[in-house]
């Protein structure tokens, strides 16, 4: 008689979060929270352009924030490091805590907050230097020790860009293509070893080639980063994403204001299968507006 | 290029061949108890179908998730489409085994036909040669060896032929026909597996040419 | 009238206008150089002035205008520089006062340059007690370009991308860092050019220099603290003798004036399209 049973199987379906689990990406929402965010809002010259977000962003996970135009998205994103404080008429209320320290105390220096926390733009923004110029820029500002040589060569191996300029790192930054020049921009934030890296929009300026190139490294530097991510294209969050929050446009009803605000926050799973609230379920499947 | 995509449908497809190990584990013991009259081996078989059916459930799960969160096109949509529908077949497999199983209990204390039981037998083989070329053609994308299934499926179907004459020939007491018409549905049962593989093989063919066609058609012999 | 022959007529109006402009120059340069070609020799570049037209030369005058534009640029460059630096980085755009300073800049620009002769005899050869000399001549015309400057420099630097000083900050630069290292060296083509036509204007300034005192007639070489002359006003002496010839070296100096003048705008224009930028 031959036996049948191996092992003891549960018999009770597996939810979508276990299934996640069992997918590899470990709970997410059990890791550390890099950033704990309470009741933020953030207003410029009165007019209040996000508030009453609340979540928290996790370790070694890629958050993702989506949502149409004008809801915020990127406002919030540069309050993580501290990037409004350039825009004088911008104010900043609520909490952000910063592994637990809150970023905006009075004690606070932004210079340091914006070494932990990098951050890659929408456009690639290469200076105008040679590419190991570019590298170095951060560095050298900052003072940092230790060998230039292998930190520059480092960043661009992590940045999966150093086989492709190893031959020219003296040449200007500005002859590389669009999606080269993105890496290098990727390379240049990671030389000042972050701890954080924040990308807003970081490839909706590059080719579909060069797009999932990106999305393939963000993958890897999710081991060693946590990176945070705004798009506008929500299957880029479906496929990137750990995390995804969706935020919407509130309009006041007397005033016209368009308000940003968060609708919902949960695994990149749930979102895009069986989201809770309905604004989240009519824009990701395009029904939006 | 998308390396975590590639992964998940590769987790994707071994599951699938797992719960093909299931599937065929299960067919041996449904055979095995029906052709020994094994009371016991049928419970083991009952039970171990909730095995098949949470290996299902994942594999189920693992493409809802795949189909929302990479959005496949071209050839690998064809192949989660395929393994959706594989899914389904080896999952009916499964319960079809199952079926059998029930079939053994039911049919507790009456006379067996010895010359019956070895046609089973050889039938069982056939079905779990069937099911072995469909996972495999699957696995090396083999579009002939799909094919080749069809023939082997004429085979079974024979078989099953054979069984409804060779009952009508015997007849029998009561025993001896209530006996008869549960061993008809068991020779059914094996028979439909044998269908459901030459579908996973229909399946395969479509992930390969991007062109659906039935081997063939119940309405068109 | 037809739409073609409109056309044709339009073109040929434009033409025109800038045959007009254009003739009137050739003439003067035909005119120039046919007199002055045979009298521009080593003589006239090394010799002192002189009564004796055969030996008179322009050698005070060119190096007194050598030595202005070199103190020049030492003064307005950094001056300039860290005006418009100071406007652009720092300031707050949106306070009253800085609003008036760049109003004001704007009109300093169009101040007619014999006004700044007043103010330099008033202030400096007067009230600081310098005297005539060519450092006070110096720092008249550094006043008179300086708005030009400021006005050039800040071009160069507002042409700076925000995006860089946005990377550079990203990254955890300071202001002083992101100025110094990105937008700094980024505008200096802007500010090379800007300074190098303020130069060329100076040079050509006759009305300041007379009015604070530079003579019409030294025969030693100028130092800073001395008197001095410049080369618009030997020329304009020379006229003045009633020696023929003395009109045909006036025509030689001028060359040698216009040959500086065409040096310094062509090495501007040089560097301009040498470090055009596409960003």
């Amino acid at each position: 008689m031959t036996t049948m049973t191996e092992q003891a199987s549960s018999i009770e379906p597996m939810s979508l979060a276990d299934i996640a689990q069992t997918h590899g990406d470990g709970s997410v929402t059990d890791r550390e929270a890099v950033f704990r965010v309470r009741d933020l809002y953030v207003s410029y010259g009165g007019n209040v352009a996000i508030r009453g977000v609340n979540l928290d962003v996790h370790k070694n996970a890629v958050t993702a924030f989506i949502g149409p135009s004008g809801c915020g998205k990127s406002t919030l994103i540069r309050c993580f490091d501290r990037m409004n404080d350039l825009v004088p008429s911008a104010k900043v209320g609520g909490e952000v805590l910063y592994h637990g320290k809150d970023l905006y105390a009075a004690d606070v220096d932004p210079v340091e907050v914006r070494r932990r926390i990098g951050m890659v733009f929408q456009k690639p923004n290469p200076f105008p230097k040679s590419i190991y110029d570019n590298i170095a820029f951060g560095p050298r500002v900052l003072g940092l020790k230790g060998s230039l040589d292998e930190r520059v060569e480092r960043a661009l191996h992590q940045a999966a860009l150093w086989d492709e300029v190893k031959d020219r790192l003296k040449e200007s930054a500005l002859g590389l293509s669009g999606g080269q020049q993105q890496r290098l921009c990727i390379a240049r934030c990671l030389a000042v070893e972050p701890d954080v890296i924040l990308m807003d929009e970081p490839a909706s300026a590059l080719d579909p080639i060069s797009t999932t190139r990106i999305e393939d490294l963000m993958h890897e530097l999710k081991r060693e980063y946590t990176i945070v991510i705004v798009t506008h294209n929500m299957q880029q969050a479906a496929r990137v994403a750990d995390m995804t929050a969706f935020f919407s446009v509130q309009v006041d009803e007397e005033t016209g204001r368009r308000t940003g605000v968060l609708v919902e926050y949960d695994n990149t799973a749930k979102i895009f299968t069986t989201p809770a609230d309905k604004r989240t379920e009519d824009y990701v499947t395009g029904r939006f507006g | 290029m998308r390396i975590s995509f590639q992964e998940e449908l590769d987790e994707l497809e071994s599951s699938l061949r797992v719960e093909g190990e299931l599937v065929l584990r299960s067919l041996r013991g449904a055979v095995e108890a029906v052709c020994s009259q094994d009371q016991e081996l049928a419970d083991e078989v009952i039970a171990f179908d909730d095995d098949i059916d949470s290996q299902f459930f994942e594999v189920e799960q693992g493409i809802e998730l795949l189909l929302a969160r990479q959005t496949p096109v071209a050839s690998d949509l064809r192949l989660v489409l395929a393994l959706l529908k594989d899914n389904l077949h080896l999952e009916r497999m499964g319960d079809l085994c199952v079926t059998i199983a029930k079939l053994t209990k039911l049919s507790k204390g009456l006379p067996p036909d010895a010359a019956l039981l070895e046609g089973f037998k050889e039938m069982g083989e056939r079905a779990e040669q069937m099911i072995r070329v469909a996972l495999r053609s699957l696995e090396q994308r083999d579009r002939v060896a799909a094919e080749s299934l069809l023939e082997l499926d004429e085979l079974i179907d024979r078989a099953n032929r054979r069984v409804v004459n060779r009952l009508l020939d015997t007849g029998g007491d009561l025993e001896m026909r209530e006996w008869g018409l549960r061993m008809i549905l068991v020779s059914r049962c094996l028979e439909r597996i044998g269908d459901h593989a030459v579908d996973i093989g229909e399946q395969t063919a479509y992930l390969v040419t991007g062109e659906f066609r039935e081997f063939t058609d119940a309405s068109h012999p | 009238m037809s739409r073609r022959l409109k056309g044709v007529l339009f073109r040929g109006l434009l033409l025109f206008s800038l045959l007009v402009g254009f003739s009137m120059l050739i003439v003067l340069l035909v005119d120039v150089f046919r007199d002055g070609l045979p009298y521009l020799d080593m003589a006239l570049l090394t010799n002192p002035p002189s009564s004796d037209p055969e030996i008179a030369g322009a050698r005070p005058a060119i190096l007194a205008t050598l030595y202005m534009g070199i103190l020049l640029l030492i003064f307005v460059v950094p001056l300039g520089v860290g005006t418009a630096l100071y406007l652009e980085e720092y300031a707050d755009k949106t306070r009253w006062y800085n609003r008036l300073l760049e109003i004001n800049i704007q009109n300093l620009a169009a101040v007619p340059s014999i006004v700044y002769g007043i103010l330099g005899l008033a202030f400096l050869v007067r009230g600081l007690g310098l005297g005539r000399v060519l450092l006070a001549g110096a720092m008249i015309l550094t006043l008179l370009v300086l708005p030009t400057v400021i006005i050039a420099a800040r071009e160069a630097i507002r042409s700076v991308p925000d995006s860089i000083r946005q990377g550079a900050y990203a990254l955890g630069a300071t202001q002083w860092q992101v100025v110094s290292r990105q937008v700094l060296p980024a505008a200096i083509p802007g500010i090379a050019t800007g300074s190098i036509l303020a130069l060329a204007r100076a040079i050509g300034e006759t009305a300041p220099l007379i009015l604070i005192g530079a003579v019409t007639y030294i025969s030693f070489d100028p130092t800073i603290l001395g008197p001095f002359t410049a080369l618009p006003i030997q020329i304009y002496s020379f006229l003045r003798l009633p020696q023929e010839e003395f009109k045909l070296l006036a025509a030689a100096s001028i060359i040698v004036l216009l040959v500086i003048l065409l040096t310094l705008n062509a090495f501007a224009i040089y560097i301009r399209n040498k470090y055009r930028r596409t960003w």
